[in-house]
């Protein structure tokens, strides 16, 4: 570095060092605030919501039994009721918030539910598995984007996600490690990748307990350049998958 | 922003002030989990040269406390979206440059600045003689495309490509607009001393 670039330096830091303390508090404190303290209020809110759930729940086992004339897949409905037809949710794409009508959408065989943004996506049961896709066809230059749901009932997260590795990795030129996640779902994570282009095809796939033995894996497919697009309404919409039991 | 593409074949240790300081993977977990506590060790670790660099590019106080409080706040709602195999600095100037960005074009009613379509206008502003009688005025009268990878360079020492990650440009291109405007402020610089001799 020679004398100029000394000299930049030293006039660019004397002209912005002089940062109060307080005005670093004040910073904090508005992120504080508004990341922490609103938090603590939505989640005493959230719980609040709890109790009304329950109740509803033991009522809906109450006439259950007591009337006896309701099958299981009525009483599945009766769960599926407690979820709002239609709500709002944020999501991040891009690094915006964006806010999303999203859709309950019942999943085979009512195994699961999921809210989905139905302005973008529809889901397409199929005779194995649901595909949550968009809703106008892409065009061919695009590769496949997509979110398949899909249930194995004799199969355990963990059997499972030894032969996904080794499918991952014939299939895509780059896996990572798995990993465990509690988000957007509770489970592990698998991620393939095969190149560095716009159009490299990416996955993600998910493997989730389904409570009773076997799995749920949900495979997303999109492309590298669609990763906070795509990728990122993916995510969002994966946040609301609810297994029914 | 595509972060997996913009990151990928970066390497390199990245701290914040001093090399004794650095994001770890221990915290940014505890950020993922929520913890405050993680949180503000983060920000005491990056306020300091974050509201430095956004004070330069803002060339206002109060807007560069609204950017780095808004940058501060965006990290942690996307941390979930950042790949903890890529440079985190690169990621976290990335989001405060753009907010910096954002405030300025809202602030000024203007269209948001895009330095990857302004590369035949490499010229400084109109400026003042009054507003060139000091190093630190002549930087701050430069054209974006100049100013903003001078100002990384120099407050923060980010390298070039780290640079062009942040900006999301060629690292050739900013490997120019370095070198021009480095070359812009030389001239400048002996312009002013020849006449006061």
């Amino acid at each position: 570095m020679d004398q100029l670039d000394d000299r930049v330096k030293k006039e660019i830091l004397d002209h912005t060092k002089d940062t109060p303390s307080a005005l670093k508090d004040d910073i904090w404190s508005q992120i504080d605030q508004e990341l922490f303290q609103t938090k603590s209020q939505k989640e005493k809110k959230r719980k609040s919501k709890i109790i009304p759930i329950a109740i509803a729940a033991a009522a809906g086992v109450m006439i259950l039994f007591s009337t006896q004339t309701e099958s299981g897949n009525a009483f599945i409905k009766q769960i599926k009721d407690m979820f709002v037809p239609e709500k709002e949710i944020i999501q991040s794409i891009e690094g915006n918030d964006e806010e999303t009508n999203v859709n309950l959408q019942e999943g085979k065989d009512s195994n699961y539910i999921i809210y989905i943004d139905e302005d973008r996506y529809k889901l397409v049961p199929g005779e194995t598995s649901d595909i949550i896709t968009t809703k106008e066809p892409l065009e061919k230059r695009y590769p496949e984007v997509s979110m398949e749901i899909k249930q194995y009932t004799d199969i355990t997260p963990q059997e499972m996600v030894m032969t996904l590795e080794t499918d991952l990795a014939s299939e895509y030129t780059k896996v990572t490690e798995t990993e465990s996640v509690s988000d957007p779902v509770e489970g592990f994570k698998l991620h393939g990748i095969s190149g560095s282009e716009w159009n490299s095809p990416v996955t993600n796939v998910y493997v989730v307990d389904n409570l009773k033995g076997g799995s749920f894996v949900i495979t997303e497919k999109y492309f590298l350049e669609a990763a906070e697009g795509h990728g990122a309404r993916f995510y969002a919409m994966l946040q609301e998958f609810k297994i029914v039991e | 922003m595509l972060w997996t593409k913009l990151f990928e074949n970066s390497q390199g240790i990245y701290s914040e002030g001093s090399e004794k300081a650095y994001m770890n993977d221990d915290i940014l977990e505890d950020i993922r989990n929520g913890s405050r506590d993680a949180f503000k060790q983060f920000y005491d670790m990056y306020e300091n040269y974050a509201i430095r660099t956004a004070k330069a590019i803002t060339r206002n106080d109060e807007h560069a406390k609204d950017a780095v409080q808004e940058a501060f706040i965006r990290v942690y709602r996307n941390i979930s979206s950042y790949n903890s195999t890529l440079p985190f600095d690169a990621w976290f100037y990335r989001i405060l440059v753009n907010e910096c960005y954002r405030i300025l074009s809202k602030e000024k009613k203007n269209t948001p600045i895009d330095t990857s379509t302004m590369e035949n206008k490499e010229q400084l502003r109109e400026h003042s003689k009054e507003n060139l009688s000091d190093l630190y005025s002549m930087i701050q009268n430069m054209a974006d495309i100049y100013r903003i990878p001078i100002l990384l360079k120099y407050i923060k020492g980010f390298s070039e490509k780290e640079i062009a990650t942040i900006l999301d440009l060629n690292q050739n291109t900013v490997k120019s607009r370095l070198f021009n405007g480095r070359n812009l402020l030389k001239t400048q610089l002996e312009l002013l001393e020849m006449e006061g001799s």
